[in-house]
């Protein structure tokens, strides 16, 4: 569900703050800085990048162009190493209860279950494949809103972080607030401050 | 104020379009009109997500129904309860959105595009199609979020003038009208 096909959730934004005039070769070196790197082959937890909204295998953009028209269109892709809780608390207390055996004792301090907790996590999270998320994105350069096709909130969190870094540009969320007060003319909009709910009974 | 306790302390306005763009549509049989662009269709259907009070006193009513006339969700609003979340069908019956509206944040979820001639999805492999299709889509998207930005400007425009409270003397006939369809 996303911009391609289907139906399709999203969130709307504006975007804030000066583009510069070279625009297109901006975007170009941004977003190649900022491109998606794959981290099937490693051990990192976490990975997050730019990649084409046709194929999430093409960071490169080399089958489809982020360029259509006035719109820049991106997916943010996040992989990331997970390791279920209920996995983490089985393995967890098959190893303290194997070292209690070993030392003898009936108890483990509880720096000791810390330390066993954060390793078994670490080689849980390490044997784990990545999980891929991929959320689509459109920039309309004319008026400067943004459609960013998920509702999640950690997604859009995300959003707002990489998309500073890359562009150097602010993301500001559409709520009934906001657009209230772009839509309406100034002297309506100096009313809006002074709402207070409507009894509707 | 921050984002989040703007979107707390202004749900209110969100809540209130909808329970307004609910009685508008009802108000003429489905339709509303829209300065400069004339009547378009306004449907609420299937599902609908009402809330009373705020944070962990707060009570939610979930409506939701094929068929449903949602007039439990009616009922709702003569407890007091006000409108979170509410599908809607709106635009002509060549051109109809559907789309899942939020209160608080009004994000659009769900949304269902028009049919359009030659929209089949994928066709084409070459760039030129494929930048077309996507213009094509966001277009339709845009086009969705306009006409809900026209019905949320002529809310806005009565809600801050001194008109509100002539509208606001028939939304409540509406929703007392609604409590006795439920029977209360």
């Amino acid at each position: 569900m996303g911009l391609l096909s289907g139906s399709a959730s999203f969130t709307r934004f504006t975007v804030e703050g000066e583009v510069p005039e070279n625009f297109w070769d901006f975007v170009a070196q941004r977003v190649t800085e900022h491109s998606f790197q794959d981290i099937d082959d490693t051990i990192d937890e976490h990975s997050i990048g730019w990649v084409s909204v046709v194929d999430m295998f093409d960071s490169d953009f080399a089958f489809s162009s982020y360029a259509a028209g006035d719109y820049v269109v991106l997916s943010m892709r996040v992989d990331e190493r997970k390791c279920s809780p209920a996995v983490l608390r089985k393995f967890t207390a098959k190893e303290e209860s194997r070292l209690k055996q070993e030392q003898g004792v009936r108890r483990l301090s509880r720096n000791v279950r810390l330390e066993i907790k954060e390793r078994i996590r670490a080689e849980m999270v390490r044997k784990s494949p990545p999980i891929p998320a991929v959320y689509d994105l459109c920039w309309n350069l004319s008026d400067n809103t943004l459609l960013f096709f998920t509702n999640s909130r950690k997604a859009l969190a995300l959003l707002e972080d990489l998309f500073r870094e890359t562009f150097e540009l602010s993301l500001i969320m559409q709520i009934p607030w906001n657009n209230a007060l772009q839509l309406t003319d100034p002297a309506t909009a100096e009313k809006l401050a002074d709402l207070q709910p409507a009894l509707l009974i | 104020m921050d984002l989040i306790d703007l979107i707390e302390e202004k749900r209110f306005i969100g809540q209130e379009f909808l329970a307004w763009l609910w009685f508008k549509s009802e108000e003429r049989g489905g339709s509303i009109e829209l300065p400069g662009r004339g009547d378009i269709q306004v449907a609420f259907e299937k599902h609908m997500l009402l809330e009373y009070g705020e944070g962990p006193e707060s009570e939610k009513l979930i409506c939701r129904g094929l068929q449903t006339e949602l007039r439990e969700a009616r009922a709702g609003l003569a407890l007091g309860k006000k409108p979170e979340q509410a599908r809607i069908k709106i635009g002509s019956d060549e051109y109809e959105f559907s789309i899942t509206l939020t209160a608080a944040t009004m994000e659009f979820r769900s949304v269902r595009l028009p049919k359009t001639a030659g929209a089949a999805d994928g066709d084409g492999d070459d760039a030129e199609s494929f930048e077309g299709q996507v213009l094509e889509r966001i277009s339709l998207f845009e086009d969705g979020i306009e006409l809900v930005n026209e019905l949320f400007r002529l809310f806005i425009n009565i809600r801050a003038s001194t008109n509100w409270s002539d509208e606001l003397v028939k939304i409540r006939a509406w929703v007392h009208s609604g409590a006795e369809l439920a029977g209360m």
